[in-house]
């Protein structure tokens, strides 16, 4: 024995009984003649073959060489080798039933034998899995990937260095894949292919030593089989716990598959997808795609999920040539993912998203010619991609958002179609932001560097666009839901509105801001007889009544109700419609002030204008006028159904409160329309608590007005206009001032009111024509000066188009 | 111990319905399965022959013409040693692709893979291309030139035989220079570790082994 043993020792066998195991092909035969010869381990590994292949595998002789491989693990090679070569002949001679006893007692050598013993007879198991898998049968396939997946199942502790998996991977995929007649058949080999898959990426992806299953030739395999497989699947997610058909197991591994990977592999799973979509087109309809990037990201490890999001744009970046469909499906595909991703990025990756985003936005709009509605849809699944990520983003970042995107909306100076689009664009970007934002204080919702450029455009001469900034501001300003309720103008009361008293933040913005937003909302009034961003003007002024206005902000308000009027009744460059619709706003906008802050005197005055005004200009009161459907003329010029401001003072003073505003300060108006002016009075207007110097200045061309009272001239500001008074003006305590200023206005009434008519003439006159002319001088400086900056802007802007584009309007304040 | 010498990995290209499926068929069953449908990804056949007294083990990859397909195909020609790369020869859009098949060659596969260049359909009466087109588009590129007809089992055994043939020829000029790697898809940059080269027990080193032993 031990001499025959010893000849063993090298793998070869000697030439005899190589001859003797070649001619003894049928096990049962000679087993008494020449059992002898043979080593015990070759006539144990004979003895569990049956002599009737259909008996299966001989049991009590399994016992037995399991526990002579357990008790003589080095033995274990040789059992393997010496099974592999038999199973070989057997699948020459298309033995199949002994080629699978073969199989079975490998199977269960493999699970009996201790994990530090394996290594050698996993090589020979796995020689013999792809002796299997490489037979045309598909039922030796089928048992050979179950008998790989048990393998891959058990977990060594050896490393295996030399063990290759290519074969493996690139057979499975090819399973994944079969195409047999029979449908049964053809499933079950799909789903080896499947599980086999699963065995590989289990086996290899724990074990850094041995192949790198992430490499792109493996990946190139794995990934678009197991699409392959999902595509014809229900896109349901099922509950089912055991999967059993090809599409819900193939789910399952790109679930596992894409858990396990690392940030590093992520790409490498993305990239096969992609493509996988790209060529069995699927994209159009999307309803696959989504399906499998929710499954992507809902198993990949969370921190990674922003570079699907990045991968996924990068794909949008390619398809960039590909048609309007395609696209839009992917940004629809995004719109439906980034959310799942916002959670988890934050600070500069989420801009980074958005920026992005914007940049598709961009490059859509400066593409096309022609708007297509393809590619407004493109564009409406982009935005919506955006609004999606900003819905999951904390308040505090929305903010930051909307900046972001405020800064890349173009200049107003640039009035090239494409711009005006993109201004479109983007403004409806930031308003679907501002949608998801819920404002708790408007200081935070509102921080001056969003707010000016917003107010710019809200003088934007483009309708849409302005209308679009009316409903940014509506999104923002409506904590209360009000939006819908107030968008419709009357005088009548609504009935639904949400009311909650305005708190002392609210009250320090109106003060700050809130005359920005009304000059801003005046202007915008003017710019169009149009009766949509009129309501749209309106709708946000009535919900910044709603929101802001209390017993120490509604001067502020009566003020701008006032402008309105003025604005309709002073300018002679608007249409009767145009008038008649700007009263019916003024007296819609008093009944609601009123209303809001419960001031019955207001109320009562206003409903007494309302009812003269139904006896003889029913055109004062909305509804409003539409220019294109009606021809009739108006007559404007109805001086005693306007709003009369001394009045409303009164009102207020019998309602026991605080009317000096209203007296000495001037209804809002028109400010200059020239742009550099106005840059610079909006520095000022952000450094002072009250008005905008623009308005202040103005009144001196309103001054001849017929309705201006006489108690709004400009002399009650400090008649020294130096360094030291300035100082003194903004040290001083504001009551006192006020007190002052209000004395200065008593005086200034009673003048009026006493001295005669001619006195007053004489007065006022030299001094009216003195400021006129010094203003008309400064105008004409400052008209030459802008003509002179523009023409260098013009040669600078085609010098450097790359700085106006990369420094948005955000580094002019 | 191991009934073959050589393992040789053999990717068939071509677009949808130039018979790749049945060249494959013919060559590993001998037969010509008649009304056979379009390949879905990657099909799988082995077939071990005896060229120069040496047993060689093929690996024929039979591909999947389709367009759809192509990103699971071209993964498969990286680990090729040689890719057949088949057109029709009575419908000349699949000639006239064969550009576009060698710029996906020369992107995916080994620089060094063995090309052949094969007109199928032999057996049709409404050929397109004549031989001497083919021909001259096969020097042109480098590449090995065959007509083939797959029904008619004419040049099928031929075919596959002097790619094997051609194969161990490279693989023993090689040898010298490098003993391990004799699976060309891992010569780049591996070599001189070797140690990739043990695939499971093909090629080198069993080679060796079952040298010694017959």
């Amino acid at each position: 024995m031990s001499m025959i043993k010893c000849c063993f020792e090298p793998v070869e066998l000697p030439e005899f009984v190589e001859t003797v195991v070649q001619k003894c092909t049928d096990p049962g035969c000679c087993c008494g003649c020449c059992s002898a010869l043979r080593p015990r381990y070759k006539r144990l590994v004979d003895n569990i073959f049956p002599v009737n292949p259909e008996d299966g595998l001989v049991k009590s002789n399994m016992e037995k060489l399991t526990f002579y491989s357990l008790s003589s693990p080095e033995k274990l090679d040789r059992i393997g080798e010496y099974l592999y070569q038999k199973a070989t002949k057997d699948i020459n001679r298309k033995r199949y039933k002994l080629v699978e006893i073969a199989m079975e007692a490998m199977d269960l050598l493999l699970m009996a034998c201790h994990a530090q013993t394996l290594n050698l007879f996993v090589e020979s198991f796995l020689r013999m899995v792809q002796k299997l898998l490489e037979d045309s049968n598909p039922n030796l396939q089928i048992m050979a990937t179950n008998s790989f997946v048990k393998f891959a199942n058990i977990e060594e502790d050896t490393p295996s260095y030399h063990r290759r998996y290519d074969f493996f991977i690139s057979k499975f995929s090819s399973m994944c894949h079969g195409n047999n007649e029979n449908i049964e058949l053809r499933d079950s080999i799909r789903l080896a292919g499947i599980k086999g898959l699963q065995g590989v990426i289990r086996k290899t992806v724990s074990d850094d030593l041995v192949e790198n299953i992430w490499d792109r030739q493996h990946m190139e395999k794995i990934v678009p089989s197991l699409l392959f497989n999902m595509q014809n699947g229900p896109l349901t997610a099922t509950e089912d716990a055991t999967p059993t058909s090809p599409p819900v197991l193939a789910e399952a591994v790109l679930r596992e598959l894409v858990s396990r990977a690392s940030f590093g592999h992520i790409r490498s799973v993305l990239k096969p997808l992609l493509t996988h979509l790209d060529r069995h087109e699927l994209w159009v309809p999307n309803q696959f795609a989504i399906h499998t990037f929710r499954i992507v990201m809902i198993s990949i490890q969370p921190q990674y999920s922003y570079t699907v999001v990045e991968t996924l744009m990068q794909h949008l970046d390619s398809n960039i040539k590909s048609s309007p469909h395609t696209r839009t499906s992917l940004a629809v595909v995004l719109s439906k993912i980034i959310a799942i991703a916002a959670g988890e990025s934050v600070g500069p990756s989420a801009l980074d998203i958005i920026n992005n985003l914007l940049t598709h936005l961009r490059t859509s709009v400066s593409s096309m010619k022609e708007v297509s509605p393809e590619e407004s849809q493109y564009q409406e699944a982009l935005i919506n991609a955006l609004g999606e990520f900003a819905n999951h983003h904390p308040d505090y970042q929305k903010i930051e958002i909307m900046l972001f995107i405020m800064n890349t909306v173009p200049d107003l100076s640039k009035k090239g179609k494409g711009d005006q689009m993109l201004q479109n664009i983007l403004l409806k970007s930031l308003l679907k932001v501002g949608t998801q934002y819920r404002t708790a204080s408007f200081e935070k919702a509102f921080p001056a560097s969003f707010l000016q450029p917003l107010l710019k455009m809200a003088r934007a001469p483009h309708v849409p666009t302005r209308i679009i900034v009316m409903q940014i501001f509506q999104a923002l300003l409506d904590r209360h839901q009000n939006q819908g309720i107030l968008s419709n103008v009357t005088v009548k009361n609504y009935p639904t509105l949400s009311l909650e008293s305005a708190s002392r933040s609210d009250i320090i913005f109106t003060h700050k801001y809130g005359a920005n937003i009304m000059q801003a909302l005046i202007e915008g009034m003017a710019l169009s007889d149009r009766i949509d961003p009129l309501a749209s003007s309106y709708n946000t002024a009535a919900l910044m009544i709603v929101e802001m206005a209390c017993s120490e902000t509604v001067q502020e308000f009566i003020l701008f109700i006032l402008g309105i009027q003025e604005l309709a009744t002073t300018s002679n460059d608007l249409g009767s419609y145009h008038k008649c619709n700007l009263h019916s706003i003024a007296i819609s906008l008093l009944m609601l002030l009123g209303r809001v802050t419960g001031i019955n005197n207001i109320i009562e005055y206003a409903q007494k204008i309302i009812d003269a005004r139904k006896e003889e200009a029913p055109y004062f009161l909305p509804p409003m006028l539409d220019s294109k459907k009606t021809t009739q003329k108006y007559s404007t010029n109805l001086p005693h159904l306007m709003i009369d401001k001394v009045t409303l003072t009164e009102c207020l003073q019998n309602a026991g409160m605080d009317s000096g505003r209203v007296q000495t300060g001037n209804p809002y108006s028109l400010s200059q329309t020239d742009n550099p002016a106005h840059r610079t009075s909006w520095v000022e207007v952000s450094s002072m608590p009250s008005r905008p110097s623009a308005t202040d200045l103005s009144i001196y061309t309103d001054a001849d007005s017929v309705n201006s009272s006489p108690g709004v001239l400009k002399k009650t500001l400090a008649p020294e206009l130096n360094f030291d008074a300035m100082k003194r003006a903004l040290a001083e305590p504001t009551e006192s001032a006020k007190k002052e200023a209000r004395e200065k206005q008593m005086q200034i009434v009673r003048t009026f009111r006493e001295s005669n008519f001619d006195d007053l003439v004489r007065r006022t006159e030299p001094k009216h024509e003195l400021i006129q002319n010094r203003l008309n001088e400064l105008f004409n400086s400052l008209a030459s000066e802008r003509q002179i900056t523009q023409t260098e802007t013009k040669n600078t802007t085609t010098q450097k188009p790359v700085y106006e584009n990369n420094f948005p309007e955000l580094f002019y304040y | 111990m191991e009934d073959y010498k050589f393992l040789f990995k053999v990717v068939l290209v071509g677009n949808a319905g130039v018979g790749k499926t049945c060249l494959v068929r013919r060559f590993t069953q001998g037969l010509f399965p008649p009304g056979q449908g379009a390949t879905i990804g990657v099909d799988f056949m082995i077939k071990t022959v005896e060229v120069e007294g040496e047993k060689i083990k093929l690996q024929i990859w039979d591909t999947a013409g389709q367009e759809r397909f192509r990103s699971i195909t071209q993964s498969y020609y990286r680990s090729a040693h040689a890719l057949i790369l088949v057109y029709d020869i009575s419908c000349q859009p699949t000639f006239d692709c064969l550009p576009d098949w060698l710029r996906e060659i020369q992107e995916y596969a080994n620089s060094k893979v063995l090309k052949i260049l094969v007109g199928n359909k032999t057996d049709r009466d409404d050929r397109e291309i004549p031989t001497q087109i083919g021909e001259e588009f096969a020097k042109q590129h480098d590449m090995y030139f065959l007509e083939t007809s797959a029904k008619e089992a004419e040049n099928v055994e031929r075919l596959f035989y002097e790619i094997a043939a051609e194969l161990i020829e490279q693989a023993r000029s090689k040898e010298p220079i490098s003993q391990h790697s004799r699976s060309t898809a891992d010569s780049i940059g591996l070599s001189s570790l070797g140690s990739k080269a043990n695939y499971l027990s093909q090629s080198g080193c069993c080679s060796s082994l079952s040298s010694h032993s017959t």
